[in-house]
């Protein structure tokens, strides 16, 4: 959490993860240029650059884009998500190098200007076999930009968290872009089973893991809450809830974190502020709620983040009867104070 | 049993639980091994790269008779008696005559005059190719030596060729792959900026030759060609042999796009 922009707000567990990212990407070209070089010397250095950066960004991609359903499944995997919009910076800054030396190398120093010829170059656009697979690429490089760019809490705010993640999601779209980049460009003019096969291997997982968060995502939304008389519904027997943790249940089709801590209950919105993270998969850690993804805090009383900072998520009031719980379904205006129920 | 501990990690907070730090080790370790694969397989399933050369950083003065069938070309003198027609090309996807346009200004018809040129050498595969990247490089040596500019000669009027359209600057040095369909943008965007289209045919044996392509009467064409470029085809027309380089004479209409992966080297 930051009350002011810095470019970074850094920290120890960012520079590790900056570290690894950095390892990474080092191995990858060390591995990938080593071995063109010692088996298929005759290589030019831009095919070369232009090659490693490309699969580099491919690689990168799977595995922004695992860790999300990965940090949804299982929070041991959390630290991955925290800092997981530097792998995507690192990610477009590859894709960059790659598009950038292919743009130079394939479409300028022509008699029209490089991006017209990259679009008007090949006109089968009605071809499979002919597509001009180039466009494909700019497309999601574009995609990837926009991304980059905005992938700093100035943009969160600024543009609103619906946006900024309505943007984001877009990376779906960019990837669908880029694997059929691949297969109507890199794979028709060099088929392999092992290259094709492997990119077909991390769509499957991809695809798998996001299943696999979603159908565990439908159970919390099965968990709803039942209508009892005067307006209260019953939530759960204050037990089920475990101790500075919450349960999250489905009121009025929105999701409610409903908290237990020093001996008594709250209950928020399940969805922070700063990028829709599910707080009731988070703690109360130093008096407040926690989110998971990464560490906004919230007072459980009033859905306020503690001063300085500002975030405010709705509230609901709570009753217990005979160790159940109870909740009035309509949500209170953001950061209003309700008195903690005492178990 | 001892109760696990319910640890909760906080990006900002130093210290992580010893259950979270091994599944994120684990990760780390599976992403590298994960990595080292994936370069190894995309590195290991390239295409050979062909052994063609541009010598971007070294310049090289070639001297010879300028002629132009209808390309531009200066035939140099390699030995007693040998000759090595040498095609001329312009900086970056343009043809050589930008660069020839301040002699022909100060001497009208340059065709049959000995030139001197300083420029980058491209060749593979006993084709060799000169990139001009300055006019101040080039220099008139002596008009009137038309008696050694080589003469088209017929040797088939009809013939059929399988083969790819290239654009002879990439294909024979400056791109590898110089071919197929990663490179069809580049190759097209070269010949519509004057650099003159090849023919390139492959046997069983992988043994290439080369054709460049002009029109039925021996002209030179580029826009009308873009859309056959990079796709293997079928030409008809004259083959002529300009000494050392063939060259087909074709009529753009008969050319038939094969539905063929393609097979050029």
């Amino acid at each position: 959490m930051g009350v002011n922009y810095q470019t970074v707000l850094w920290n120890k567990n960012k520079k590790v993860y900056d570290k690894w990212i950095g390892i990474g990407i080092l191995v990858y070209l060390i591995c990938f240029i080593g071995i063109t070089v010692a088996t298929n010397p005759a290589t030019s250095i831009e095919t070369l650059i232009i090659r490693a950066f490309g699969t580099l960004a491919i690689a990168l991609l799977h595995i922004v884009l695992v860790i999300g359903p990965l940090a949804r499944l299982n929070t041991n995997f959390l630290p991955l998500l925290y800092n997981r919009r530097h792998l995507g910076v690192s990610m477009f800054l590859a894709a960059l190098v790659h598009g950038g030396f292919s743009i130079f190398q394939f479409h300028s120093l022509g008699n029209v200007n490089p991006i017209y010829a990259l679009v008007t170059s090949n006109m089968d656009y009605d071809s499979l076999t002919h597509f001009p697979f180039q466009v494909l690429g700019f497309f999601a490089l574009i995609i990837l930009f926009l991304m980059a760019s905005t992938s700093h809490d100035f943009w969160l705010k600024n543009l609103s968290p619906k946006t900024w993640k309505r943007l984001h999601m877009l990376v779906y779209f960019a990837y669908a872009l880029i694997i059929m980049h691949v297969f109507l460009g890199a794979f028709q003019q060099q088929p392999s089973f092992a290259s094709i096969g492997i990119l077909i291997f991390g769509f499957i997982i991809i695809a798998s893991l996001h299943l696999i968060a979603a159908f565990k995502e439908t159970r919390i939304d099965a968990t709803v809450t039942q209508d009892t008389e005067d307006g209260w519904e019953y939530v759960c027997d204050v037990n089920d809830i475990p101790e500075d943790r919450a349960k999250i249940f489905i009121v009025e089709k929105e999701r409610v974190a409903v908290f237990k801590y020093n001996n008594q209950l709250s209950a928020i919105s399940n969805v922070c502020k700063h990028q829709g993270g599910p707080l009731g998969e988070g703690k109360i850690v130093d008096g407040c709620v926690t989110c998971p993804w990464h560490g906004y805090q919230y007072l459980p009383h009033n859905g306020q983040s503690p001063p300085p900072f500002t975030e405010k998520v709705a509230t609901y009031e709570l009753r217990i009867q005979n160790k159940k719980v109870y909740i009035l379904p309509t949500p209170l205006p953001e950061g209003t104070e309700v008195t903690p129920i005492l178990i | 049993m001892k109760k696990r501990e319910d640890e909760f990690y906080i990006g900002y907070v130093d210290g992580i639980g010893q259950h979270t730090k091994k599944t994120v080790r684990q990760f780390v370790l599976f992403g590298l091994l994960a990595v080292i694969l994936i370069a190894s397989i995309f590195a290991f399933t390239q295409n050979r790269f062909k052994n063609s050369t541009f010598e971007l950083a070294t310049t090289t003065k070639i001297m010879g008779v300028y002629h132009e069938n209808p390309y531009p070309m200066l035939k140099v003198k390699t030995g007693e008696n040998t000759f090595k027609n040498i095609l001329l090309l312009g900086f970056g996807k343009f043809s050589a005559n930008p660069y020839l346009k301040k002699i022909r200004n100060k001497s009208g018809s340059i065709s049959g005059s000995m030139i001197s040129i300083e420029g980058n050498l491209i060749y593979y595969n006993g084709k060799t190719l000169l990139q001009i990247t300055n006019d101040e490089k080039v220099t008139l040596l002596e008009t009137g030596q038309a008696h050694q500019a080589p003469r088209p000669s017929t040797i088939a009027k009809n013939m059929e060729l399988k083969g790819e359209i290239v654009d002879p600057k990439c294909y024979f040095g400056v791109m590898k792959p110089g071919k197929g369909k990663i490179h069809r943008s580049c190759a097209a965007l070269c010949i519509s900026g004057g650099i003159p289209p090849v023919l390139v045919t492959s046997d069983d044996n992988n043994i290439s030759e080369y054709y460049q392509i002009t029109d039925q009467n021996g002209k030179a064409i580029h826009k009308d060609i873009l859309p056959f470029i990079g796709k293997p085809s079928l030409l008809s027309g004259q083959i002529v042999q300009l000494e050392d380089w063939y060259q087909i004479r074709i009529d753009v209409n008969t050319i038939q796009e094969l539905d063929l992966p393609s097979r050029i080297y």
